[in-house]
């Protein structure tokens, strides 16, 4: 029963996918053109990557959510192209700045484990402190003039498919999914979002679990912001502008449970794919970029509400 | 006098105070007439927010779409001033917007149980497309002064602004300290069941915060277009992390249950005494969201070390 409610649902969120598609392919001959799919998923990367750390941070349950993942995103890109442009060795630059996103994930994660803030507040808080410091940093000025060699991974492509989506995104959902499904320590991210004081009784290591989950959203965060440097040849300060809001939005129209517990990451990414189309969409039938902001905040609270009826009060 | 004032306000009073000593040693400027003039110059929409975000704070909610609310508020009394509208017309517009706005958030969270995090973010998205879209990407500057004799002026030498805070807040203290619907609100942000059980209306006592808040929100906008003549795109952006912040800073807890307006007043003062007095002893502007997400975390970190302590006396 719930197995069939979770096909149900993504087959739903597939349906919608392919009805904007259609819409935009019938209003724009253009919009199924080998080139704007390949910027589709050319756009559709660091969304995806934050909201694979979103997921799991909300499936943990406890209130979990992640709203300083924009934060890092610019951050982490920052901490990258300053390496960069120091002469550092560019692989070397690379995993320094996704070891610093995973740090910045860490502080988030002792703030909700060891000083058991509510992570709502927590992570407002940093994000003002991650989003403040990169453009306080920077001077709101994008750190650019990376080397051409820089951009292999976010330029690059394979048939048209962007060479970071091959390599990064979808490597990343496989093995998260993998961890999930076949390893103890993905079902024990279920049972620690479905009933927590079960799972402490029983003995499992809830808060490191949980700390390991926001270090987690860090890294994927400062993957992207890899992604966006490589991609743009700098980095911008702004470049996570909104993710938070996206991210989430991505995951509970996907079907996670803003309670945790339930969800998955299949229906996040297809809601990321859905996402970026309507973006790719919007902006060929010239409509202004902002309205997909408006979209995306209906999309968020809707998403609560339709939840709340097909589920009934089960949730509570 | 201890139970009157309280242990918090005294310790924020204390800290307003060491805060304006180091202040002063790095800017000599600081401690004039006409710097704290314009501390207290900030201050008055965040007064506004901060002491409607408090009664947020106090259902256990929290409340982020107040600085777009705040923007469209803004966009209708500038609107209505460049329209020539007459002024009580056009000091009821702005308040008249907030509530609606308000109200709407209620709703979602209320009506359609949308935990109060996503509900406000949603709309806050959704309230920044509409600022953009209604202003078509150019300011509203410049505004006819008609809004002045709202403004200006004093009663007994105290500037009618500072009337119209003071009276809000008195009002807040009343409606929290002595009717049931202050005693509902603490209630619900306590213990939701057990104020459900004891007859409490939690729907409406949630609702009533957030259309309160709106009002409060459309006020301060009112204030804002008075004073400064004009909107702009990020009018309000990052207004509710302060407010957060000063009612955090003023006793209240995150957790709900409880309200300190008094302590959110002084924490107000407190937070635009430090953003005024970096900006003075040269730290860029930039650093304030800096600074502020920090302080947040500061306090919050201590609240909980204090809320510990408390119960490990108590054992």
């Amino acid at each position: 029963m719930v197995a069939s409610f979770k096909n149900m649902r993504l087959a739903g969120l597939v349906a919608i996918w392919i009805f904007a598609l259609a819409f935009f392919a019938i209003r724009s001959p253009a919009f199924f053109s080998l080139a704007n799919v390949s910027s589709i998923l050319q756009f559709s990367t660091l969304l995806a990557l934050v909201t694979l750390g979103q997921t799991l941070v909300i499936l943990a349950g406890g209130g979990g959510i992640d709203l300083s993942v924009g934060g890092i995103v610019s951050l982490s890109g920052l901490a990258i192209a300053f390496g960069v442009k120091g002469g550092l060795n560019p692989y070397l630059a690379s995993l320094g700045g996704i070891t610093f996103g995973g740090f910045l994930g860490l502080i988030n994660g002792l703030l909700v484990t060891k000083f058991r803030l509510l992570p709502l507040m927590a992570t407002l808080a940093t994000s003002y402190a991650y989003n403040g410091l990169s453009v306080a940093l920077t001077e709101g000025a994008p750190l650019s003039g990376l080397p051409m060699s820089f951009g292999t991974l976010g330029q690059r492509s394979i048939a048209g498919i962007p060479l970071h989506t091959v390599l990064i995104v979808l490597p990343s959902f496989l093995i998260l999914e993998l961890v999930l499904w076949q390893m103890p320590v993905g079902r024990w991210i279920y049972a620690i979002g479905g009933n927590e004081r079960a799972c402490r009784l029983l003995g499992l290591p809830v808060d490191l679990i949980r700390l390991g989950i926001y270090v987690h959203s860090g890294l994927t965060a400062a993957l992207a912001g890899l992604v966006a440097d490589s991609w743009l040849l700098s980095a911008r300060p702004n470049i996570g502008e909104n993710l938070e809001l996206l991210s989430l939005t991505a995951a509970l129209l996907g079907g996670t449970s803003i309670f945790g517990g339930s969800g998955g990451l299949a229906g996040s990414l297809v809601a990321v794919f859905f996402f970026t189309s309507l973006q790719a969409g919007l902006q060929m039938l010239n409509v202004n970029a902002i309205w997909q902001l408006g979209f995306v905040g209906c999309f968020l609270i809707l998403s609560v509400l339709l939840d709340r009826i097909i589920r009934g009060e089960e949730t509570k | 006098m201890h139970r009157l004032v309280g242990r918090r306000a005294v310790t924020l009073a204390l800290a307003c105070l060491g805060a304006t000593g180091v202040l002063q040693a790095f800017s000599p400027y600081f401690l004039t007439t006409a710097n704290l003039t314009t501390i207290l110059h900030n201050s008055v929409e965040l007064l506004l927010i901060s002491l409607g975000v408090s009664f947020i704070l106090a259902t256990a909610g929290i409340d982020i779409s107040v600085g777009g609310a705040l923007g469209i508020s803004a966009i209708f009394i500038g609107w209505s001033v460049e329209a020539g509208w007459p002024l009580a017309a056009t000091v009821a517009i702005g308040p008249l917007v907030g509530t609606c706005l308000g109200m709407v958030s209620g709703i979602v969270i209320v009506a359609g149980k949308v935990p109060p995090i996503i509900a406000t973010l949603g709309l806050f998205g959704l309230y920044r497309a509409a600022i953009f879209l209604l202003l078509g990407g150019s300011w509203i500057s410049g505004l006819p002064n008609t809004l002045a004799p709202f403004v200006n002026g004093a009663i007994l030498g105290m500037p009618v602004v500072a009337l119209y805070v003071l009276a809000f807040y008195f009002l807040g203290w009343l409606i929290l300290r002595w009717f049931p619907l202050g005693t509902g609100i603490l209630a619900v942000g306590g213990n939701e069941r057990a104020a459900r059980l004891a007859g409490v209306d939690v729907g409406k006592s949630k609702f009533l915060v957030y259309a309160m808040t709106g009002f409060l929100v459309g006020f301060a906008a009112l204030l804002y277009v008075a004073r400064y003549r004009n909107v702009e795109t990020s009018t309000g952006e990052t207004i509710a992390l302060d407010a957060i912040v000063a009612a955090v800073l003023g006793g209240s807890s995150v957790l709900g249950g409880r309200a300190n307006l008094f302590g959110t007043l002084l924490g107000v003062l407190l937070v635009r005494l430090l953003q005024n007095g970096f900006v003075l002893a040269g730290v860029p502007s930039l650093w304030e969201q800096v600074i502020t997400g920090l302080l947040l975390l500061l306090v919050l970190i201590l609240d909980m070390f204090a809320a510990r302590n408390a119960r490990l006396e108590m054992e």
